[in-house]
């Protein structure tokens, strides 16, 4: 279970750094193959037909931006001397649980799902049904996704705090700070990867 | 049986100090007041962590493999001894 939530008790530095492109990179073709890509730190869209490389691009600056952030708080409030490659390193091995979530797009079911919500609530798109089957799959799938994202986020919690021997309030508050402030960089990041390859979403 | 060096006192749990020595061949003992060493005022896991960073000449890659343990954490457990070591020098200055 330990290893579960934190592997970087074990592994860091050079290896995580390895292993987590890997991730990042098998994340962004999964989700390619599968029509799911990630906006911004935590969010999950599925859209099939977005070049791999925007999955790709999104994928990485939603590490880069997390990890330099993490990196310049962990310089200046950690007493210890921190390395540039357990940040970056164990940050990207952390995304390893939207690795699963990219393959949820191979099912029909979380797109119909969508579908049939933006109908029925806004009356956006075309009228869809939803057999009980493909519910129950959505459903499952969200739930999922929610648990993945719960997951990811441990995970880079526990990667900061190993990376940057951060304690106490120091770690709580630098980390929720810096992964909002995270998430709306990283969707703005996202956005203009999105315009440069003149995405569109219909 | 390997006893272990008792460092606090169990009833009011201040540091102890050493009130007797003996030797083993002549039995002489010697009697006083000796402050322990600090090696010996750390518990078992510091001290054993201190000799395998020694046989390691204080590499911490060396440690993290030998532990089989990530740098960060090999380096945040010395960073810990070190702040254990300095509040308890301050408390000896005090």
């Amino acid at each position: 279970m330990n290893k579960l939530i934190n592997p970087f008790k074990y592994i860091a530095g050079w290896e995580s750094f390895f292993i987590g492109l890997g991730i990042l990179f098998a994340t962004a073709f999964v989700g390619y193959l599968s029509g799911v890509h990630f906006p911004d730190l935590i969010s999950v869209k599925t859209s099939s037909g977005l070049p791999f490389i925007v999955i790709l691009a999104q994928s990485i600056s939603n590490w880069l931006v997390l990890s330099a952030l993490l990196y310049f708080a962990g310089i200046v409030l950690s007493p210890s001397s921190i390395r540039f490659i357990d940040v970056f390193g164990t940050q990207a091995m952390a995304r390893f649980p939207y690795l699963l979530v990219a393959s949820t797009g191979f099912s029909p079911a979380l797109e119909k799902f969508g579908k049939h919500i933006m109908w029925s609530a806004l009356s956006i798109g075309e009228p869809t049904d939803l057999s009980s089957v493909e519910l129950t799959t959505a459903i499952i799938l969200i739930i999922f996704t929610l648990l993945s994202t719960i997951w990811l986020i441990t995970l880079a919690f526990n990667a900061f705090k190993v990376s940057t021997n951060l304690k106490e309030a120091k770690l709580i508050i630098s980390f929720i700070v810096i992964f909002i402030v995270s998430t709306i960089i990283t969707g703005f990041i996202s956005n203009n990867i999105l315009k440069a390859f003149n995405v569109t979403f219909s | 049986m390997n006893k272990k060096l008792p460092i606090q006192c169990p009833s009011c749990h201040a540091g102890l100090s050493v009130h007797s020595l003996q030797c083993d061949a002549c039995q002489t003992s010697i009697i006083g007041s000796f402050s322990l060493p600090l090696f010996l005022s750390l518990d078992d896991k510091d001290q054993e962590f201190i000799i395998e960073f020694v046989l390691s000449s204080g590499s911490l890659k060396v440690m993290a493999q030998k532990l089989n343990l990530s740098y960060p954490t090999v380096r945040n457990m010395l960073d810990e001894l070190i702040e254990k070591i300095s509040n308890f020098q301050n408390n000896i200055n005090e």
